[in-house]
């Protein structure tokens, strides 16, 4: 009569072992009152993939001056799901005329962020013209 | 009967031609951004890998703000060994190059040519040997700010069927005056590349 009852504990007990096998989350800790002052900026967001979106999330962008006179740019990515994922991003630069600025070294690059973990990812203009930025996700 | 055979077999002579046509397959080549995601991965250090530790090493220089404190705007910089531990053939201006051009372009730094362990101008030196000759009067050479000097190392782990080449990008930026080293950064590519289960 007990024979089911433990079978489901069993098989229970197996899932469990499994789920967290395959987890892969990040625990974060941080002062709870944040001594940085950083300047957040208001962004536009153009959303072609849903699915894309539905995974990373840009928490917040900030920028900074760096060498008197070279545009900093630092954005926080959160992975929304319970496992690890793997992301391609770009910035771009654009002039005080809207110009686009072309950099050698501004490329795809790769991130793999764990599970529900956030990490900021940063570039710096090599060019002082630079006023504006883009940034760009793909899969 | 015979009308049906020969039919039947002009059917199939056409049914294999159409298969054997379908499987042959022509070389094809498309270009793709020698930077980006589609660039061929290999346990080797790609284009994208280049230019991706090139960006984070300017990055870090710009960043430091060791250049605010450059006795002139642009601060003259020579490029000094640039070290190659890796078990590749690579031409490390694959690197360099992309730095120089990135210091270049903020305004900061211009590169003497003419010193150094980096590609030399050798058309520049002798134009000013020449002026030095028809002028009569001694061109003064402008002496570096400061140095820089790169190694590129190669760390290989193998576990099993796996193997991971974990480069190593260093750099150090020396301040000529006073022989310091004034920034330096390294930073790190690793690439796993897993053994396929039944070799020939």
């Amino acid at each position: 009569m007990k024979s089911p009852r433990s079978a489901l504990a069993g098989v229970a007990l197996v899932a469990v072992v499994l789920l967290s096998g395959c987890a892969s989350n990040v625990n974060t800790y941080e002062r709870a009152e944040s001594q940085a002052a950083p300047n957040y900026i208001s962004d536009k967001r153009v959303i072609t993939d849903n699915t894309l979106a539905g995974t990373f999330r840009v928490v917040a962008i900030n920028e900074a001056k760096v060498s008197g006179n070279l545009l900093k740019i630092q954005a926080t990515v959160e992975n929304l799901k319970n496992n690890a994922r793997h992301l391609n991003y770009k910035f771009e630069w654009v002039d005080a005329d809207g110009m686009s600025i072309d950099s050698p070294n501004e490329t795809w690059k790769g991130l793999a962020l764990q599970g529900r973990e956030s990490i900021t990812i940063s570039t710096v203009s090599i060019n002082p013209r630079a006023v504006d930025f883009r940034l760009k996700f793909r899969e | 009967m015979k009308y049906s055979s020969t039919k039947l077999l002009g059917a199939a002579a056409l049914s294999a031609s159409l298969l054997f046509t379908g499987c042959t397959t022509t070389e094809e080549t498309r270009t793709v951004d020698a930077r980006g995601p589609d660039a061929i991965n290999t346990s080797a250090i790609n284009s994208q890998d280049w230019a991706n530790a090139a960006d984070q090493l300017t990055a870090s220089l710009l960043s430091s703000s060791a250049l605010e404190r450059a006795p002139r705007v642009p601060a003259i910089m020579a490029v000094d060994r640039v070290i190659n531990n890796t078990q590749l053939m690579v031409d490390t201006d694959l690197l360099i190059k992309k730095i120089r051009v990135a210091l270049t372009q903020t305004g900061k730094i211009a590169i003497t040519n003419t010193l150094g362990l980096g590609e030399r101008a050798v058309v520049a030196s002798e134009a000013a040997e020449m002026e030095e000759m028809q002028s009569g009067k001694k061109q003064k050479t402008i002496l570096p700010d400061y140095t820089l000097y790169a190694k590129l190392i190669q760390q290989t782990d193998r576990s099993g069927k796996m193997t991971q080449n974990t480069y190593a990008f260093q750099m150090s930026l020396v301040e000529v005056k006073t022989g310091l080293t004034v920034w330096e950064e390294e930073r790190q590519i690793a690439k796993q590349t897993k053994r396929p289960g039944v070799g020939w």
